[in-house]
This record gives C-alpha cells, structure tokens and sequence, in this order.
C-alpha cells in the first residue's frame, strides 16, 4: 500500500474508480436527461440524451405546482429537526459520557434500541399521539417526529466523538473556575465540532428525504414538503415522469451538495462514532 | 463576558425553538375541511377546489380544501380516523366507502340521496345498485357523483390498413385483431396488465363474459372450477405464449398499460380516461389515431363493470348539516357539466346526463354508455365483501400468472385459486 | 468568570449535583423517546394481540393473528425472500465497500472528489432512487431495455421486473443506494490505522494482501462488524425498494416483511399488521443485542 504506485497500478485504479462513477451517476444522469424531456418524448422516443431539451418541466413545477413552497417547507422542518436534535443529542451524548449516575447505562441502551425499532411498527399509534398532542397537520408535528428518530443515531455517534476527545482539558478548565456547563459548550463542544457537523448532515439528510409519515400527517397543501409534492404528480395510474424527475433532481441537489462539501466531517464523524463508540 | 453571551446565544436559541414546538398554533378545528378525489387533470381538480371555495363564501364559511391523492387515500384516511382527525366530508371510492360504514364512520345519508335525486331527475340505476345494494342495509352512506370504468382504447392508425375499422365485438375478435399487428418488440398488441394490481381484474371481468363465476348466487360458494374458467384460461394462455402480451404485464403496476400505450407500442388497453387525458395534452397525434369502445363481450355475455365515487360524511364531523348542504351544492348540473368536461367520468344523475362532453368527446360517449348500460360492481356475481377481497387479493391475475409464470397446468391453477378463493368466502360465513 | 455556586455552599455534594445534572441533559431525549417510540412501541405489541379494525377498538384475541398469518402463502414468501433479498444485498455491499476502500486509500489522486462521488447515491431519498431504478429497468421506455435493444443484445424486451429477474433487480438498486454507508465507514477506519504498521510491515517483507489480512482487517474489524449490523437493520427494516419497484410481486417473489405488513395496513385490519411487524421483532431483538454488546464494550 505503501510502495510506490506503478504505472500498471495506477492504471488499474483509474479503470475501476472510473467504472464505478459510471455505475454512480447513470441513474443519476437518467433522471436529469428525463427531467428535460416533454411527455411525448419521455415515451416515445426514449433516448440517452435528451431530445427537444426543454426546461419546461422546471418551470411548472415553480409557477403551476408551487414547487417553492415545498422547498421551504422542507427546508424549515429539516433544519429545525436538525438544530433541535444536534442540542438534544449532544447533552445527551455528553451525560452519558461524562456524568455519572444511577440506570445510566441502561438510559443508554434504551437510546439505542430505540434506533432499532421497526418503523412501520409505530406507523399508527404515532399518528394517534400527534393528533392528541395536536400537532396532527403542523409542520412542528412532523419536526418533532424526525428528531425523535434521528436523535438516537446523533446521540450515539457523539457519544463516541466525545469519548474520543481527553477529559484532561475539560477537567483543567474546571480547576481554572469554569462550571460543567461551561466546560461542555466552551470547551467540548467545539472540539467536537467535525462529529457535530456529520451528525447534522445525517439528520438533514433524514428529515429532508422523508415521505411516509409526512404523507399521513401532513394534509393541508400549503405545508407539504418535498418528497410529498413529489408523490403527488403520480395521480392514479399516471406518473408525470418529466415532473417527477424535474422534482426529484432539485430535491436531491441540495443534499448532494451538503454532502460533497461536508465529506471530511462525516467521515471523521462515522469514524469516531463506529469505532470509538 | 464573551463567553456569558455564547451561553445566553445558545440557551437563547433552545428556548426559542422549543418555545415554537410549544406554542405551535392549536389545529384551526373551527374550519370546515372537505377532502376532495385527486384526479388526473388539474383543471378539474382545480374547478372542484374553487366550487367549494365558492360555497364556504356564500355561506360565510371557513373552508379547507384538501385533495388527497386516491393513491394514499386509504393509508390518509386510516391514520385519520385512529387519530381522530377525519374531515367533515370526503370524497371516496364506493368499496372504501363500503368497509368505512361497516366500521360504523359514515353517516347515512338517506334523506340527503333523495333530496339530491328528485332535483336532479332521479339516480341512474348503476349507481343507485350500488349504493344501495344489501350489504348496507338500507342506508345509504355515500352520494354517488359520477360513474366510471373502463373503455377499450385501440389503434385505429394499425388496425384499419390490417383490414379492421371497426371496433371488435368479442374478445376473440379482438385476439384475432391483436395477431394481425402483433409487431414485437416494436408492439405489443394485448397490453392488458395480468399483475396484481387493479388493472389486473379486468381478467375477471373476462373470466365472467366467458360464463365463469367467482361464486355461487348466494355469494357463499365458490365456483371458480369450471368448464368456463378453463376455456377462458386457454384463450388467455395461448394469447400469453403467443407474444400478444408484452413482457412485463405479470409485473405492471396501474400505470403499466398506460405506459405502454403513450409509447405507442400497445394496439389495445382498457383504461377509465386518464390515458385520453394525457393524450390530448401531450400526444395529440397518438389522440388522433385512437378510438374507443365499450369491453367486448365474451363467448357467454358482455361484462362491462361500472363503479362509482361518492361523497360521504364521517360520524365524526361536527358540522353534518352543513357538509350535507354542500354536497347538493356540488351536485350542481352546471358545475357538473363543466366539471366533467375536464374529468373522466360518467354520470351518477338523470339531468347530469345532459352534459354537453358526452355528446363531444368519444371517449365521454363511451362512459356515458357505460353508465347506462354497464354492469354494476360484482355482476353476474353478487357484490359482496368477499368478492371485494377476492379482487384485492387479486385471485385471478395471480391464477394466469401461476400458469404463464410458473408453468403449472391449468387445472391446478384452477384447484389452487378455487381453494384460496374458498377460503376467503368462509371468513364471511 | 462566573464562579459555581455549589463551591461555596455545598448543599448538594459535587457528586449528587453531577448525577443530577446526567438526568437534567437526557431528560429532552428520553422524554421524547418514551412518548414517540417505547409508548407506540408497546401499543403495536398490544394491538397485535387485538382483533383492532380500523375505527373500532378490538378485543383480545391471544394468538389467533399470529395463527393466522403463518399460514398464508404471502408470509412464508416473506420469510424466505426477506433473508435472501438481506443477505445478498449484504455481501455485495461488505464486498464493494471493503474494495472501493482499499481502493480510495491508495495514492490516488482527487480523492475529495471519487470519496464525494461515492457518497452521491446515499445522499439522494431513498424514494427517488428507487423510481429512478424502476424507470431504468422499465420494458418500456426504460434505459435498459434500451442499451440492450440498440445495441442488438436482445431481440425482445427484458422484462427485468418480472418473477426470476425481479430479485436481482432489486437487490441491485438496494446495492446501489446503500454502499457508499459501506465504503465511507470502511475508509474512515482504515485512515485511522496508524501508517507505521505498514511501514513496518513492509520493510518485514509483507505483501500487500498480507497487510490487509494483518493489519488492515484488524484494525477494522470493529466497525466493519457495527456496520453489517447496523446497515441489516436499516436493509430488513426499509420498504422503500421493494414497494416502489414491485409491490412485492410478481406473484409474492419479491415480498418482504416490510410490505406485507404495509398491505395490512391498507386492508385496515391493523391487529393482522401490527403481527406481522411484531413476528419481525425476535430478529431485531437479537441483532440489537449484539450490536448493544458491541457499542458499549468500553474500549
């Protein structure tokens, strides 16, 4: 691994890393290339690039669709869940780690089995909980639940950020007169910072890309977020593909994008959560 | 201090977000919330939207309009229901609305249909039969407003130059026709879906046309051994390994054939309208070759299944009186005429019948037809629950499925699904 | 600097304000665990115990839903396809995730860039993925059919989704959205592998399949074990593929836990749904309880 690369070698690895990005970005290339095409040509000239490309589908899905109002939505809900969850998780993590007390180790593995819960499982009683806490068709339902999911997994790769990092500084901080507290927010806290950011990543991702239970709770139009709007331009038996895909391709953008710049940090994150953990 | 305002910042921040998830706005139950049917036409869903927005005016009422996608209805309306969540009217398909008031969440409605039908000229008997038929035990629990099913569609621009203009009478006229221009892989001619969705039993529908019966009279017994059954699988099957089918039909979901179709590589399908839709807005070429007639008929009669929609109230609404006025509201001819003009639908009254499309459009023509002179729900078998479960359990495309796929002979195709149909109807002993 | 209170006057030993301040900062998780997870958890359990319709309360029927789905053909299909679908979809991508992370921790170039690409699946919803991979193998109109028609492959449409095809199917799409999980943990460990140990092993002579036995799978022996598990859960638990591709058609070859119980549901009877996700909990309890094991095994 540590010899020099030869030629040969170097040849080989290109070969693969490049068939690779093919097997990765045709579908993704797919949807794009449909996503400019109209109805008629979607289905009757299929094709692997586009005919008569056209960013008509784009622009219904803003002006006849509200399009926007879907991205807000979504956007609202995802990062709300997000923030909230990362505060949540992160004391959470912290307590566990660093405080001692009774049942601690089983609040943990509580924690944990709650990340293993089969979902579908929970699909009905949670509708009756949200609808008593009446929260049924708000967006602040649909944060809540998300952050409840994703706070286990957030909660769990913290932990094993936090462990990561030498109690000695924080210890020293509270020599020097700091309270706890502080020494968890000043001090821990921006240490963890690459752990905080892949957290944050996945639950962005999680709650932007949900459908199941935003379609139950979620009725009234002008609170639909993404994936739902998506869902609805398959009407009965017709699936608007060129919409859809229009549809599809912005609402994956962003987080491909999320990801593509925030790679080190969920690396990192992943790394120190599954392996310290 | 610096650091006293990270504190402040930080805190600051929490509380405001869980303040916000605190004193998230109680639900407007004040609102008069009307779930409408999500069709395939944005004018017509549009038109429906603005009728009710119209109403809540006059009537200085606060309305909510949600469409709620007939895809995700049962899963929508399910969750609501548990949750207590339910609207004040909805609308529903009329086996959905069937389960609901056996569950006791609808409100019948009995006065209401006959108000509705005297101002209107009287209820056409396809959809009275079904609203009323036995299993609702004298009440009505939905007010029907349109009717629908499935018209043929075919190819005219392929079947006349092959010598076939006019419309097949028979199905074995049409699998003679679907031989002549089988053309694969360019075509496809027989593109009905054999899978198990609800495309999936128009082959029951065949199955009956050819004199096969799902059960006995009484509803109680099945019947699928016989002599009929086994002459409509040879057919079918034989068309099967013919080619006539395209590859995929075993696995289609509802919008296999009309995939197939807008592709231009199908010859034949029989589908409500959502096809002439699309159609006429994207491919009016492929419109322009297209024809339409009513489901041909078999060796023994002509099935052709109407169904219908209905508007219904749950128990649960505080405001029936006023749902119940809307209803009529919506029953408008005027409002109708126009409403169907953009939605494929036939008609559920006497005077909606008058709606200038149906003299327009062929496809219109054909549901008319199909309003009048259809079969109505399970006929010749009786509608029942246990019919219903035997289609969403799709019993008869997994029958034909069991031979084309798996390769077992006929027989035991029939011996299988006449035990697995039997089994479903003695859970409703 | 604000100095603590409890210095001065230790009303509370430093110990017991500790332990306080531990149940202070889980409380907001466990609160919301307890009200969104354990409480339906139990509940589900309940009401497979129910004869619960939709709309109606139900009465306890002991095991009579358990009875009564084991013997329908669909939940035996289940069974079956639910190990064979989990299991493939497993070993392909523990075998693409251990060779594209060796791959990426060679000297190559622009690794920001192959490491982000190979994230790109993960970070499309799993939903657009899988009607994505459903029009990609559609007979009509789908890419697919279409490479292998023009290129004279095939004289007749694939029907990819058909009953022997349509597990491969979607054992391929799962494969596709799933693996960058694989390839990124992977890596992130092997980048935790200090580079000395294979200084040394190769001043020692060793190969370089010798070093990935000897140090490289050592070194990461314990994540690759949290994300098999982890990534089994997530696989036996999603929907996604199998109910936007197939349905869990044809004719039940693709049907898995997930669906048959989401059928259930649609049919109201949610005591008969509420089994079949229940008869899936023996499995998770045990996976659950070896990855628990495993995480908090105090290093």
């Amino acid at each position: 691994m540590f010899d020099r690369t030869t030629w040969w070698q170097s040849i080989l690895y290109y070969t693969l890393l490049i068939l690779v990005a093919i097997a990765i970005l045709f579908p993704v290339y797919y949807m794009f290339n449909i996503s400019l095409k109209l109805p008629k040509d979607i289905y009757r000239t299929p094709s692997l690039l586009p005919v008569n490309a056209t960013l008509k589908n784009y622009e219904d899905l803003v002006t006849e669709y509200d399009f926007l109002i879907n991205l807000r939505n979504s956007l609202f809900v995802a990062s709300s869940a997000t923030f909230v969850s990362v505060v949540f998780s992160s004391m959470a993590a912290y307590s566990l780690v660093r405080l001692k007390y009774l049942y601690r180790d089983w609040i943990g593995r509580l924690i944990l089995f709650t990340y293993l819960t089969p979902s579908g499982l929970l699909f009905i009683p949670l509708s009756v909980i949200v609808a008593r806490l009446q929260l049924g068709n708000t967006l602040h339902g649909l944060i809540f639940v998300y952050l409840t999911f994703a706070a286990p997994l957030s909660t769990w790769m913290l932990m094993g950020y936090f462990k990561s990092i030498p109690i000695d500084l924080e210890e020293q901080a509270m020599v020097d007169g700091a309270t706890r507290i502080q020494a968890f927010y000043m001090i821990l806290l921006p240490l963890a910072a690459p752990g905080l950011v892949a957290v944050s990543v996945f639950t962005f991702t999680a709650a932007w890309n949900e459908l199941l239970y935003a379609l139950i709770f979620i009725t009234s139009p002008d609170l639909q977020t993404v994936p739902v709007a998506i869902s609805r331009l398959i009407t009965g038996d017709v699936f608007r593909w060129g919409l859809i895909m229009a549809g599809a391709f912005l609402a994956a953008l962003p987080v491909m994008i999320l990801y593509y710049l925030a790679q080190r940090f969920v690396v990192q994150g992943l790394a120190a959560g599954a392996v310290k953990g | 201090m610096k650091r006293f305002t990270t504190t402040k910042l930080f805190f600051g921040v929490t509380l405001l977000l869980l303040g916000m998830l605190a004193l998230t706005p109680a639900l407007a139950q004040e609102k008069f919330v009307y779930w409408g049917g999500l069709i395939f036409s944005e004018a017509a869903n549009n038109l429906f939207v603005e009728r009710v927005e119209q109403w809540g005016e006059e009537n200085n009422i606060d309305v909510e309009v949600v469409m709620i996608n007939q895809n995700e209805t049962v899963q929508t309306v399910s969750a609501a229901i548990e949750a207590g969540t339910m609207p004040d009217a909805l609308d529903l398909g009329r086996d959905f609305m069937l389960l609901l008031s056996q569950q006791d969440q609808l409100v019948a409605l009995n006065d209401l249909y006959a108000e509705i039908g005297e101002a209107h000229g009287g209820w056409l008997e396809s959809a009275e039969s079904l609203v009323t038929s036995e299993e609702f035990e004298d009440n009505i629990y939905g007010i029907p407003y349109a009717t629908n099913g499935n018209v043929l569609y075919r190819r005219n621009d392929l079947l006349e130059p092959a010598g076939y203009a006019e419309a097949p009478e028979t199905w074995e006229e049409l699998g003679e026709m679907a031989r002549a221009v089988n053309d694969p892989p360019n075509v496809y001619s027989m593109s009905f879906a054999l899978s198990n969705v609800g495309d999936g039993n128009l082959t029951t529908t065949m199955l009956q046309s050819w004199g096969g019966r799902i059960a006995d009279d009484d509803g109680v017994n099945c019947t699928i051994d016989s002599e009929e059954t086994r002459a409509f699988l040879e057919w079918i099957t034989t068309a099967y390994a013919d080619g006539l089918f395209p590859p995929g039909a075993t696995t289609w979901d509802g919008a296999g054939d009309n995939t197939a179709y807008q592709s231009g590589q199908a010859v034949f399908i029989a589908n409500p309208g959502s096809v002439r839709n699309y159609l006429v807005e994207n491919d009016p070429e492929l419109a322009e070759a297209t024809l339409f007639s009513a489901l041909p008929a078999g060796p023994a009669m002509r099935i052709s299944p109407v169904n219908t929609v209905v508007r219904s109230i749950p128990v649960t609404s505080e405001k029936q009186d006023l749902a119940a006025d809307l209803i009529a509201y919506l029953a408008d001819d005027e409002f109708i005429a126009e409403y169907y003009s953009s939605a494929i639908y036939g008609p559920a009254l006497v005077s909606h019948q008058e709606a200038p499309i149906f003299a327009e459009s062929a496809v219109h023509a054909g549901l008319l037809d199909l309003a009048l002179n259809g079969t109505p729900g399970a006929f010749p078998d009786k509608t029942n629950a246990a019919f219903a479960e035997y289609q969403t359990n799709f019993l008869t495309p997994r029958m034909i499925q069991r031979i084309v796929i798996d390769s077992i002979s006929i027989d035991d195709a029939i011996a299988e699904t006449q035990e697995a149909c039997q089994a479903i109807y003695d859970k409703y002993q | 600097m604000v100095r603590n209170e409890s210095y001065k006057t230790p009303r509370f030993s430093l110990r017991q304000l500790d332990s306080l301040l531990g149940y202070v900062l889980v409380a907001p998780l466990v609160c919301c665990i307890l009200l969104l997870v354990i409480y339906p958890f139990f509940f589900a359990i309940y009401i497979s115990f129910t004869d619960r319709v939709i709309g109606s309360e139900g009465e306890f029927v002991g095991f009579a839903n358990y009875l009564a789905i084991v013997q329908k053909p669909d939940f035996q299909a289940s069974i079956s396809n639910t190990i064979v679908l989990v299991g493939a979809v497993q070993s392909i991508k523990l075998f693409i995730g251990l060779g594209l992370a060796v791959l990426l921790n060679q000297n190559i170039r622009a690794r920001f860039f192959w490491r982000g690409l190979i994230l790109l699946p993960w970070a499309m919803p799993a939903f657009v993925a899988f009607i994505t991979w459903k029009l990609l193998f559609a007979p009509q109109g789908g890419a697919f059919n279409y490479i292998l028609i023009n290129l004279d492959l095939v004289t007749t449409h694939v029907d990819f989704l058909s009953r022997d095809l349509a597990m491969p199917s979607v054992i391929t799409a799962s494969v596709w959205r799933g693996f960058p999980f694989w390839v990124i943990s992977f890596l992130a460990a092997m980048q935790n592998i200090p580079r000395e140990l294979y200084e040394s092993a190769a001043l020692d002579g060793a190969n370089a399949w010798q070093r990935f036995l000897h140090i490289t799978m050592p070194g990461i022996r314990h994540v690759v074990l949290v994300v098999i598990l982890i990534s089994t859960i997530w696989t036996t638990n999603s929907f996604e593929a199998v109910w936007l591709m197939t349905g869990g058609g044809p004719s039940n070859a693709t049907m898995t836990f997930p669906v048959l119980a989401y059928y259930g549901l649609q049919s109201l009877r949610i005591g008969e749904a509420a089994a079949v996700s229940v008869s899936m909990l023996p499995v998770f309890a045990v996976l659950a309880l070896i990855v628990a094991v495993n995480l908090q095994r105090e290093d």
